[in-house]
C-alpha cells in the first residue's frame, strides 16, 4: 500500500511538470512560427535542430544559476550574488586559462596538453574563487545574520570591484596568447538517436553535458537522499530540524558552497566554452534570470531546467534574427531575453510556493 | 531506584532576564509529572534545556542517576528523551513518514556507502511506524502529508516521532492547548497507555482542572523558580492558583447582566477562503447587540481567524454578506470598515496589531494617523501625536520608559494594552477581539477583561474570539460554538456548561457528531 | 509627580537620542575605515610594495579635493549620487530594493535629451523645469512598471528591476544610434540639448541672470526657499506675515541679485563644471527627508516597510503604496540621468556606451547612510570624492580605479553585517539595537 502511495505521489508531481511540458510545447511552436517569419521562412528542419542545439548551449550558464540559487534557497538562503559569483570564476577561469598555459608551455610542456591542462585547471580554479564567494557570502548571512539579499548584493558589488580591479591590472592589455574554449564533442551512442541525439548529445562543450547530469543529481539528491531530506526540511522549518539533532548552520552552508560551485561552473561556460575572451559585463544578467529560472520552475531541478531553455530558446532567436535581419536595429531583439523573464515571471511567481523559511537567518534563541 | 530524570540547580539567564533560578526538578520512572506555571514562569526554558536546545549555566542532569551533558538535542535523543513542542515542530509539506525518520533516515542498503547521498529507504521506516502507532495505539497514516492531518493527528505524529527515537521520557509542552476538552481527554488516554508501558512523561500546562485529570505528581513554578512539589490528592485549585501566581486569584470576574440595544453587526451566510482557496467559513450568520459580549468558542483553526479577518477587510469574502450599522461591508476596505466605527484587537499582534520597530507613540496612532488632528493635510502633527500617547499611556497603564521607546521593547502585556489603548480610544461601535490575552501574565488578563467589559458597558458591541475556554465563559453574554467553519449553535452564557461547549467544539451536537 | 516623571522621561530620551546618534555614525566610520584597510591590503598584496598605497591614497586625496578644480569636481560627481541614494533609500523604507536605480537613470537620461532637443526656443524658466521633470517621470515610470508588477503579480523587484536595468541599456543605445543621433558628429552621440535647458554653471551665472525671466525664475525658487524657512520656524504664524516675507524675499531676490552678481560673483573659471544641479540636490534631500518623516505618506511608506501586515491592518493600501514608492524612487534616479546630461556632460548629450556605474554604488552609498536623507547627503560627497580622485590615483600609482567599486564593496559588506565590525574589533554587541526593517521577505 505504501508503495502505492508513494507510486500515486510521483505521478501526480509528474502530471503537473507534463502540463508544464505541453504548455511549454505549444510556446515553443508558436515562438517558432513568428521567427520563422520574421527571417522570413529560411529555417529548414536543418535550422530548426541547430536553433535547439544552441539553444541548450546558450540555457546551460542559466540553469546553472538558477541550480545554485535552488540548492542555496531549498536550505532557505537566498542567494542574489549569483551574478557575481560567476562573474568572477569567469574572470578567473580566462585569466588562469591564458597565464597557465603561457607557463606550462615555457616549461616545454605540448602545447595540445598544455592546452588541456590548463583549461581543466582553470575550471577548478572558477569553481574554487566562486566557492569562496559563496563562503563569504554564507559567514555573512549565516554566521552573522546580515540580511540575505543585501549580502547578495554585497557578492555583486564586490565582484565588479574584484574582476574590473584584476582585468584592469592583468588581462586588459599585452596578454599572451591562450589556449582557446574546450572542444566540442559528442556523446557516443546517444549522439546517434534520432532527432534527440543531434539536439542534446553532439557537438556540445564539456560544461553543457555536465549541466545535463547535474540536473539528475540534484533530483536524486534533494528528493531521494537524507541530505535532500534536511536540506528541506532547514529550508521549510528549521527549528524542527535542530529540535531532532540536525545541524542546521551546517547544512545551509554545505549548501550554500554546493551552489557557489555550481554558479562556478555557469561563470566558466562564459569563457571556458562560449568566448575566449573576458570582459567585466559579460554576464548580464544571466545570474538573475537563473533565478527567475527557479522560481518558474518551483524550485525543482527539471522546472528550472524548463524555465533556463525557454531563456536559451529566446536568446538563440535574438542572435539568429540579428543575422538573417540586419535591417532591424540589433537592440530591439537584444532587449528579447529581458522582456521575456519579466514575462514568465510575472506569470508564474503567483504560483511558485518557495521554501517557507526562505531568506530568514537562523536564530539558535 | 534512581529517578528517570533529575535536574538539581538549574540556571538559566537570557540578557535582561533571569529564566531559571537554581530549578530542582525529578521525574520517577513510569510515572506522570504535571508542572504547572504562569506563561513566562519558566516552564520551557527548562524543559528546553532538558530537552538540550539550550545549555544551563549552572546545575546538573542525571538520567537515572547517570549524570549527563547535552549540549545539542542529539544528545538528549541518544539519551532517550523525546519532545513534543507547543508549536509543532513538523516541516508541513513533507509527508508523515518523512518527518518521523528526519535525521534518524533508514537507508537502502546496498547504497549506504554513499552515507547521507544514500538513496531513503521509506518503505521499512513506513513499517516501522506503523507498528509503533498500532502498539501504543496511536493512529498515524505514514503517507500522509502533514499539511493536510488535523492538529490532533499531527500531534499523533509528534509522539510517534518521539517513540520512533526510542524515547523513555517524554516531554509534552502544553500538549492541550489546540484541542477541545474531549480530545484532551483522549490524549490523557494515550498518557496512561504510554506510561503502561513504562514511559515517563512530563505534562506542562497551565490549565489546573488537567493536572488532576491526569497526573501522579505536580510541580509550580513561578518567576524562574520552583515554588513547590504536591500530588493531586493533596492539592486544591485555589491552592494551586495561588502557588501559581503568587497571590490570591479572582477566577470569576464580576459583571452586570447585559443590556443589549440595537443590532449594530448582521453577519448572513458568510462564506470565506483560506489562502489556499479552501472554504472555511461556511454559511455563518450572527448578530452582535449594542452592549453585549458575543464569544465566539472553538478550538483553534476552525475557521475564527478567517471569519475575524473577512469581518474587518483583511480577507474577500466569497459569499453571504455583512452588515455594519446601515453600511454594507462585505466587500469594504479595512480602512472604511474602522472609519465606519470598528476597533480590532487582532489576533497576533507582532504580526498585524503593532509595528515592533516603531515607537510607542507611532503605533498609538497606527489607525487614525491621517485624521485630525494626527495630521494637517499631508503633514504629520507630531505635538498632537504625543499628546495622545501621553495620555493613554497614562490611561491606560502602559509600562514603558517613554513614548518614544520602541515598541518592540516592551513586554507582551503591554505591547496589548498599546493595541487595546489605540483600539478602545476612538468611539468604536464594534469592537473585535481575537484571542485578546494569549501568553499574557494574570495582572495584564485581569486589565484587559475589564477594560472589554467596561466597552460592553458603554454600549460597545462586542465580538469576542477565543479558543480558551475559561476567557469565552467568564466574558461573554453569549456564546457561538465555531466548528469545523459553522457556527453549530448558540447559547445564552449563564445556561451554558463546560461539558456542553466541549462537545459543541468537538462537533457533537444534539448527541450526533456533525 | 507626573511632572517629574515626564522630566526624567524627556532627559533619558534625550540621552538616548545622543547615543543613538554616535551609534548612527560610528558604524559607517568604522565601515568606511575597514574598507579602506581593505583595499590597502588588496592594493599591497598585488602590488607588493607599501608605497604603491601610500601613492594611491595620497593620489586620491589629491584628485578628491587639491588638484586644480578638484573639489568642484567632487560636488559635481555627488550630485547624481545624492538623487540616486535618496532614490534607493525610499525604496528601501518602505521594503522595496529598487536595484534598477542605473536603468532608471539611463532612462531619466534619454527623456531628458528628448525633451531638451525636442522644444527649442523655449525660455530657460519653463525648459529647464519642464526637462528635469520629463527625467523624473520617464524614471518614475520604467521604476512604476517592476512596482505594479509587484502590487500585481507579487514578481520580486529584485529581478524585474534587474531584467528592466537591461532593458533600458539597449533602449539607450538604440536611441543614442538612431532616433536621437547627432548626425553631425563624428562621434556616436545624441544632439546636444537646447542651451536653455542646461543646468547652469556657476561661473555663468552673471550672464544667466542677466536675462530677466531668468532672474524671475531665480526670485520664484529664492521666495519658496523663504515660506519653506517661515513655515518651520514659526508654524503658527499669520498668514499676512508669511506672505509678506515670502513676497519681500522674492522681490528682492528679483531686483538686488543680478546687479549684484554681477558686481562680484565667487565662480569665474569657464572650465569649472559646477553647477546649480548640487543646490538641486540639497533641497531634494531636504524634501525627502520631510516626506518620510512629516507627512503621512511617508509614514505610510514606512509602515508597509517595516511592516506590511499591521499596514493593511491599519488600512493602508499596500499595491498603490508599492507602486507610488517605486515611482519616487524611479522619479529621484531619472532626475540623476537628467543632470548627468545636462550638467555633467561636457557635449550636454548622451554619448553611446556611457557606462555610469552611479546605480551599484549608491546602494553602497544608501545602507552606509542608514538610508538617513542627511547621512547621503554626506555619503554622497564621500563617493564623489572617491570617483573623481580615481582618475589621478590611476595616472600617479598604476593601481586600477576599479579598487573604489572594491572598497565601497567591503564597506558595504561591513555595513550590512555590522556583526562582522564588531567581530573584527572584538567589539561587544550593543544590548539593545535599534531593529531595521528587514528587505528579504522571499519571492512570495
Amino acid at each position: 500500500m505504501a508503495v502505492l502511495a508513494n507510486k500515486q505521489r510521483a505521478i501526480k508531481i509528474s502530471s503537473r511538470q507534463i502540463l508544464n511540458a505541453v504548455f511549454i510545447g505549444i510556446g515553443a511552436v508558436a515562438v517558432f512560427l513568428v521567427f520563422d517569419a520574421i527571417i522570413g521562412g529560411k529555417c529548414d528542419s536543418k535550422c530548426v535542430i541547430g536553433t535547439l542545439n544552441q539553444a541548450i548551449r546558450y540555457a546551460a550558464p542559466v540553469a546553472l544559476a538558477a541550480y545554485c540559487g535552488l540548492m542555496c534557497e531549498r536550505a532557505a538562503v537566498i542567494n542574489i550574488g549569483i551574478e557575481g559569483m560567476m562573474l568572477t570564476a569567469a574572470m578567473v577561469g580566462y585569466g588562469v586559462n591564458v597565464y597557465a598555459f603561457t607557463w606550462l608551455k615555457a616549461g616545454g610542456m605540448d602545447p595540445a596538453l598544455a592546452g588541456d591542462a590548463s583549461r581543466w585547471l582553470s575550471l577548478l580554479l572558477a569553481i574554487a574563487a566562486s566557492g569562496l564567494m559563496a563562503l563569504l557570502h554564507g559567514v555573512v548571512s549565516i554566521r552573522f545574520k546580515a540580511d540575505q539579499i543585501i549580502s547578495g548584493t554585497v557578492i555583486n558589488i564586490l565582484a565588479l570591484g574584484i574582476t574590473g580591479y584584476f582585468y584592469r591590472q592583468y588581462l586588459a592589455q599585452d596578454i599572451p596568447p591562450g589556449p582557446g574554449t574546450f572542444a566540442p564533442f559528442d556523446i557516443p551512442l546517444l549522439a546517434q538517436i534520432p532527432i534527440l541525439g543531434p539536439i542534446v548529445f553532439q557537438g556540445q562543450k564539456p560544461i553543457v553535458y555536465f549541466m545535463m547530469i547535474v540536473t539528475l543529481l540534484i533530483h536524486y539528491v534533494l528528493f531521494f537522499t537524507p541530505w535532500g531530506l534536511r536540506t528541506r526540511a532547514v529550508g521549510e522549518n528549521p527549528r524542527a530540524a535542530d529540535t531532532l539533532g540536525i545541524n542546521v548552520f551546517r547544512v545551509r552552508y554545505i549548501n550554500v558552497l554546493l551552489g557557489g560551485a555550481l554558479a562556478g561552473f555557469a561563470g566558466a561556460w562564459f569563457t571556458l566554452e562560449a568566448v575566449d575572451v573576458f570582459n567585466p559585463q559579460m554576464t548580464n544578467g544571466l545570474g538573475f534570470i537563473g533565478l527567475a529560472a527557479m522560481i518558474f520552475g518551483n524550485w525543482s531541478p527539471f522546472g528550472a531546467l524548463a524555465g533556463a531553455l525557454i531563456f536559451g530558446l529566446g536568446n538563440t532567436i535574438t542572435t539568429t534574427i540579428s543575422i538573417f535581419r540586419p535591417d532591424i536595429p540589433s537592440q530591439i531583439p537584444q532587449m528579447l531575453p529581458y522582456v521575456l523573464t519579466i514575462l514568465v515571471l510575472t506569470g508564474f511567481v503567483g504560483r511558485a510556493i518557495p521554501p517557507a523559511a526562505d531568506g530568514q537567518p537562523y536564530e539558535k534563541q | 531506584m534512581p529517578p528517570a530524570l533529575q535536574a538539581t540547580g538549574i540556571t538559566k539567564r537570557f540578557p535582561g532576564v533571569l529564566a531559571n533560578d537554581h530549578v530542582d526538578f525529578d521525574l520517577q520512572s513510569g510515572e506522570i509529572h504535571g508542572l504547572l506555571g504562569e506563561n513566562g514562569a519558566g516552564k520551557s526554558t527548562l524543559m528546553n534545556i532538558l530537552y538540550g536546545l539550550y545549555q544551563p549555566d549552572e546545575g546538573t542532569i542525571s538520567i537515572v542517576g547517570t549524570p549527563t551533558r547535552f549540549s545539542s538535542p542529539h544528545d538528549a535523543i541518544a539519551q532517550g528523551i523525546g519532545m513534543v513542542h507547543q508549536h509543532f515542530m513538523l516541516v508541513p509539506p513533507l509527508t508523515v513518514t518523512e518527518n518521523i525518520i528526519l535525521g534518524q533516515e533508514s537507508l537502502q542498503p546496498a547504497t549506504q556507502f554513499l552515507g547521507q547521498l544514500s538513496a531513503l529507504d521509506r518503505r521499512s521506516a513506513a513499517q516501522r511506524i506503523r507498528e509503533l502507532s498500532h502498539q501504543y495505539r496511536l493512529d498515524v497514516d505514514p503517507d500522509a502529508h502533514v499539511k493536510d492531518l488535523p492538529v490532533g493527528a499531527q500531534q499523533r505524529v509528534e509522539i510517534v516521532k518521539a517513540l520512533y527515537r526510542r524515547a523513555e521520557i517524554l516531554i509534552l509542552d502544553e500538549p492541550t492547548a489546540v484541542l477541545t476538552p474531549q480530545e484532551a481527554d483522549e490524549l490523557f488516554v494515550i498518557m496512561r497507555e504510554l506510561v503502561k508501558q513504562g514511559k515517563s512523561i512530563v505534562f506542562i500546562t497551565h490549565k489546573l482542572r488537567e493536572m488532576f485529570a491526569v497526573t501522579d505528581r505536580i510541580s509550580v513554578m513561578r518567576g524562574g523558580k520552583m515554588v513547590g512539589t504536591t500530588t493531586p490528592k493533596q492539592a486544591t485549585s485555589e491552592m494551586l492558583a495561588e502557588m501559581m501566581v503568587g497571590r490570591q486569584v479572582i477566577l470569576q470576574i464580576d459583571k452586570q447582566a447585559a443590556q443589549p440595544g440595537d443590532v449594530i453587526l448582521r453577519v448572513g451566510n458568510l462564506q470565506v477562503q483560506d489562502d489556499r482557496h479552501a472554504t472555511t467559513v461556511h454559511d455563518v450568520s450572527f448578530e452582535v447587540r449594542a452592549g453585549e459580549i458575543l464569544g465566539i468558542a472553538g478550538v483553534q483553526g476552525n475557521g475564527q481567524r478567517e471569519l475575524v479577518e473577512a469581518l474587518t477587510g483583511l480577507r474577500p469574502v466569497s459569499g453571504g454578506h455583512v452588515a455594519l450599522l446601515d453600511h454594507d461591508t462585505t466587500h469594504a476596505t479595512p480602512r472604511q470598515i474602522t472609519e465606519f466605527g470598528t476597533g480590532h484587537v487582532p489576533e497576533d499582534r507582532h504580526k498585524h496589531g503593532l509595528v515592533l520597530t516603531f515607537p510607542v507613540r507611532d503605533n498609538l496612532v497606527l489607525c487614525t494617523y491621517y485624521e485630525s488632528p494626527f495630521a494637517r493635510g499631508v503633514e504629520i502633527d507630531e505635538a498632537h501625536i504625543e499628546n495622545e500617547a501621553q495620555k493613554l499611556v497614562k490611561e491606560f497603564d502602559i509600562r514603558t520608559p517613554s513614548t518614544g521607546t520602541l515598541v518592540g521593547s516592551l513586554s507582551g502585556g503591554n505591547q496589548q494594552k498599546v493595541i487595546v489603548a489605540r483600539e478602545l480610544d476612538r468611539p468604536v461601535k464594534l469592537l473585535i477581539v481575537n484571542q485578546p490575552t494569549r501568553g499574557l501574565d494574570v495582572g495584564s488578563i485581569e486589565f484587559i477583561h475589564r477594560r472589554i467589559v467596561e466597552a460592553r458597558d458603554r454600549h460597545t458591541a462586542v465580538l469576542l474570539v477565543s479558543a480558551e475556554l475559561d476567557e469565552i465563559m467568564s466574558l461573554s453574554d453569549r456564546i457561538a460554538v465555531m466548528y469545523k467553519g459553522r457556527i453549530l449553535d448558540t447559547l445564552n452564557a449563564p445556561d451554558a456548561t463546560r461539558e456542553q461547549l466541549g462537545l459543541l467544539m468537538a462537533g457533537v451536537k444534539g448527541g450526533a457528531h456533525v | 509627580m507626573s511632572n517629574l516623571a515626564a522630566e526624567r522621561a524627556a532627559r533619558t530620551d534625550g540621552r538616548a537620542t545622543l547615543l543613538r546618534t554616535l551609534d548612527v555614525l560610528s558604524m559607517p566610520a568604522l565601515a568606511m575605515f575597514l574598507g579602506f584597510l581593505g583595499g590597502a591590503i588588496i592594493i599591497w598584496i598585488t602590488s607588493g610594495s607599501l608605497e604603491t598605497v601610500g601613492a594611491a591614497y595620497a593620489g586620491l586625496i589629491n584628485g578628491a579635493f587639491f588638484k586644480q578644480r578638484g573639489f568642484s569636481e567632487t560636488l559635481v560627481a555627488m550630485t547624481p549620487y545624492v538623487f540616486l541614494g535618496l532614490g534607493l533609500a525610499i525604496g528601501f523604507k518602505a521594503g522595496l530594493f529598487n536595484i534598477g536605480v542605473e536603468g532608471q537613470f539611463y532612462i531619466g537620461a534619454i527623456s531628458a535629451v528628448w525633451a531638451g532637443v525636442a522644444f527649442p526656443g523655449l525660455p530657460a524658466i519653463i525648459h529647464l523645469p519642464l526637462v528635469i521633470l520629463a527625467g523624473a517621470l520617464g524614471g518614475a515610470l520604467w521604476a512604476g512598471i517592476p512596482g505594479f508588477l509587484k502590487a500585481r503579480t507579487g514578481a520580486h523587484e529584485v529581478i524585474t528591476t534587474m531584467m528592466m536595468n537591461y532593458i533600458a541599456f539597449r533602449l539607450a543605445e538604440f536611441v543614442v544610434s538612431l532616433p536621437l543621433r547627432d548626425p553631425l558628429s563624428t562621434a556616436v552621440q545624441t544632439l546636444r540639448v537646447s542651451p536653455n535647458a542646461e543646468l547652469w554653471s556657476l561661473w555663468q551665472i552673471p550672464e544667466r541672470l542677466a536675462d530677466p525671466l531668468n532672474a524671475l525664475g531665480v526670485a520664484l525658487f529664492c521666495a519658496l526657499c523663504a515660506f519653506v524657512i517661515v513655515r518651520w520656524l514659526a508654524p503658527h504664524a499669520r498668514r499676512v506675515v508669511v506672505g509678506g516675507i515670502v513676497f519681500a524675499t522674492g522681490a528682492i531676490a528679483f531686483i538686488a541679485l543680478p546687479p549684484l552678481v554681477k558686481v562680484w560673483w565667487l565662480f569665474d573659471d569657464q572650465y569649472d563644471r559646477l553647477h546649480i544641479g548640487i543646490i538641486l540636490a540639497l533641497v531634494a534631500a531636504a524634501v525627502v527627508w520631510w516626506l518620510m518623516y512629516k507627512t503621512t505618506l511617508g509614514f505610510e511608506m514606512r509602515t508597509v516597510g517595516a511592516n506590511p501586515n499591521a499596514a493593511r491592518y491599519a488600512g493602508i493600501n499596500i499595491s498603490r503604496n508599492i507602486i507610488v514608492t517605486m515611482a519616487i524612487s524611479g522619479a529621484l534616479a531619472g532626475i540623476a540621468g537628467t543632470i548627468e546630461v545636462l550638467g555633467v556632460s561636457i557635449c550636454r548629450c548622451l554619448p553611446l556606451f556611457f557606462s555610469s556605474g552611479y546605480g551599484f554604488d549608491s546602494i553602497a552609498l544608501a545602507l552606509l547612510a542608514k538610508n538617513n536623507p542627511i547621512g547621503i547627503v554626506g555619503g554622497a560627497f564621500l563617493w564623489g570624492a572617491m570617483r573623481n580622485g580615481a582618475d589621478l590615483m590611476e595616472l600617479n600609482s598604476g593601481v586600477s580605479k576599479y579598487i573604489i567599486s572594491l572598497i565601497q564593496g567591503l564597506v558595504l559588506l561591513f555595513v550590512a553585517a555590522p556583526a562582522v565590525v564588531r567581530y573584527l574589533l572584538r567589539m561587544r554587541a550593543p544590548s539593545k539595537t535599534e531593529a531595521e526593517a528587514p528587505l528579504t521577505r522571499g519571492w512570495g
